[in-house]
């Protein structure tokens, strides 16, 4: 089994569109369903680009207070202690709760003298999963008002990795960044996909990630997306690519593209002709062979 | 005035927005603005706004923690594994055993330990700078440490610092761009802001966003209106997404070659190309939020 992680630090570069691309580029050469795992638990688009509506198959909860306001004798130890100031004291009302601040570390609970707090449940998100034709799906979604994201991508993943035997090619597409939940999913990786833009700030923060990326000695292919883009920092870009010495392939800026994308479909199926689909194509071409997974 | 700018997708614009409200606020309206870069896994808004000129604030924020246990206290009672609810302590036979990659370093451990065998230790989260640019606005970007969490806390001490610059100079604007998405730095970011201007892109993707990230602004009470960016790439779409986001839309704002070339000649739009399509498209979003919100 091989794992490629389809990352680039900025946001809207192509990360979705190609992870979702290749994976059935992929699948349709090697004839194996491929397993995808969308980790943009703040945003979650494969699943609109595939055109399903995934179920949902763990919910994923975290601590949250239960305040006995019988027992509370205002002393304010929690808020005090509570390192996210998610609880506070407003005069002649008592104790205040803001989820939205909570991270779930249930300190309250324990600091309590009274024992006026109790374990609760909130739910931050769901891991969901979805048949795709050629693909599997599972995918991480926070619920909106729950900032604790990285236990939603977490969990996707745990789940991912439990059915993730069963396939030889997982394709994994992750939210933009360079934090923890980037590292995670790294961590999991045999191939690195770095997607970036030819504009100035594309190449910034591909420099970032790949202050991440490249100590984890690890094979990584950058893909420049809407290469062709007018009035991009092509050359700058390339400069940068090859002092590094950085394998790069290169997805052409494609009004067609767009043109799927805006209909929810993945250009390889829906224009399979376009020039970005035939880059796609050439770049699955090139994984699988590196994979040793073309069909036999 | 705090003004956020935010999309619950990644590249709709935000940036763009951000930079450019910058250079409005300042050039238009002769307005002081410090700009806070919220993107702190992958900050741009400096080199947006031309690079530094200047740096005037460089520090290290150690805004995190990690427990460290002192074995020769520690007697394996194992209360900390049980109270972790991260599942970042385990019990080895020789003790308690931390993942620091699961430790949200929240510190409660510390807490339940009887014996007080766990400290807490500063952690670098990342670096706070402060920089002038040369159409004059001061940046303050921050700087997560590559791989780490606790990015919603590096924001709140961004959007402390910034405040504290702004009310030394008597500045009325702050401008903070936001990371992509909803989550823990976008709920920083948002929080306790007076304004949300969530840049969108004419496709389901970005107003699928663009809808969960106005649930949490909804959550947090901030008020939003919308920028509708390049708008033509889907026009047939762009009545829905307006209908849809049930906002006030500042304006439509179209795709345009010179905002690419503007990026790459490191100066803001505004200034690069005043006449182009989008800059003057812009120029109508930010003169409707004057009028509506600004005296």
């Amino acid at each position: 089994m091989t794992v490629l992680t389809v990352t680039g630090g900025k946001g809207g570069t192509g990360k979705t569109v190609v992870a979702v691309n290749l994976a059935l580029a992929l699948s349709s050469l090697t004839g194996e369903r491929v397993l995808l795992v969308d980790l943009d638990a703040d945003n979650p688009c494969t699943y609109t680009l595939l055109n399903v509506e995934p179920k949902t198959v763990e919910e994923v909860k975290s601590f949250k207070p239960v305040i006995d306001k019988d027992a509370c004798v205002r002393c304010g130890t929690c808020v005090k202690h509570c390192p996210t100031h998610a609880l506070f004291l407003i005069p002649n009302a008592g104790l205040s709760f803001i989820e939205t601040l909570c991270e779930g570390c249930a300190m309250c609970m324990y600091v309590c003298p009274k024992e006026a707090i109790s374990r609760g449940h909130r739910l931050t998100g769901w891991v969901k999963e979805a048949d795709a034709g050629d693909l599997h799906l599972v995918l991480g979604e926070l619920r909106p008002g729950d900032r604790k994201y990285h236990d939603v991508m977490e969990a996707a993943l745990n789940y991912a990795k439990r059915i993730w035997g069963n396939y030889r090619i997982v394709v994994i597409d992750t939210p933009p960044g360079t934090g923890k939940g980037i590292l995670m999913a790294l961590n999991s990786s045999d191939i690195i996909v770095a997607v970036t833009e030819p504009t100035s700030l594309g190449l910034l923060d591909l420099k970032r990630l790949n202050r991440l990326v490249t100590p984890l000695g690890k094979p990584e292919i950058v893909v420049v997306n809407k290469y062709g883009l007018p009035g991009g920092a092509h050359n700058k870009l390339e400069r940068y690519l090859q002092e590094c010495g950085l394998r790069w392939a290169k997805v052409r800026y494609d009004k067609r593209l767009m043109s799927a994308y805006i209909r929810g479909k993945p250009v390889i199926r829906y224009d399979p002709d376009a020039p970005s689909a035939l880059d796609i194509q050439a770049l699955a071409e090139m994984l699988a062979k590196e994979m040793s997974l073309n069909r036999s | 005035m705090e003004i956020v700018v935010a999309s619950g997708k990644g590249g709709t614009g935000k940036t763009f927005v951000a930079s450019n409200l910058c250079v409005y606020l300042k050039r238009n309206l002769s307005e002081e603005v410090v700009a806070v870069d919220a993107d702190v896994e992958a900050p741009d808004l400096l080199m947006a706004l031309g690079g530094s000129t200047r740096e005037v604030v460089r520090e290290e924020f150690y805004g995190s923690y990690i427990p460290a246990i002192d074995m020769s206290i520690c007697f394996n009672c194992g209360r900390c594994a049980e109270a972790c609810e991260f599942d970042a302590i385990h019990m080895a036979p020789e003790g308690p055993v931390i993942d620091y990659s699961k430790c949200e370093g929240l510190g409660t451990c510390a807490v339940v330990c009887s014996v007080k065998a766990i400290t807490l230790i500063e952690d670098k989260t990342g670096d706070i700078y402060a920089s002038e640019t040369p159409f004059g606005i001061t940046v303050v970007t921050g700087d997560l440490e590559l791989g780490k969490g606790n990015s919603g806390r590096l924001v709140y001490e961004l959007k402390e610092r910034a405040y504290r610059i702004a009310s030394e100079k008597r500045v009325e604007f702050r401008v903070v761009d936001a990371a992509p998405g909803i989550g823990c730095p976008v709920v920083s970011s948002i929080a306790g802001s007076d304004l949300l201007i969530t840049v969108v892109e004419p496709t389901p993707q970005s107003l699928k966003g663009s809808l969960r990230l106005l649930e949490v602004a909804e959550t947090l009470g901030i008020k939003t209106v919308a920028i509708i960016n390049k708008y033509n790439l889907n026009p047939g779409f762009t009545a829905e997404v307006e209908k849809k986001l049930g906002v006030e839309v500042l304006g439509y704002v179209p795709y345009d070659d010179a905002v690419v070339k503007a990026y790459t000649s490191a100066v803001p739009l505004l200034e690069y190309s005043p006449a182009s399509k989008a800059s003057e498209a812009l120029v109508k979003c930010f003169d409707r939020f004057r009028e509506g919100w600004f005296r």
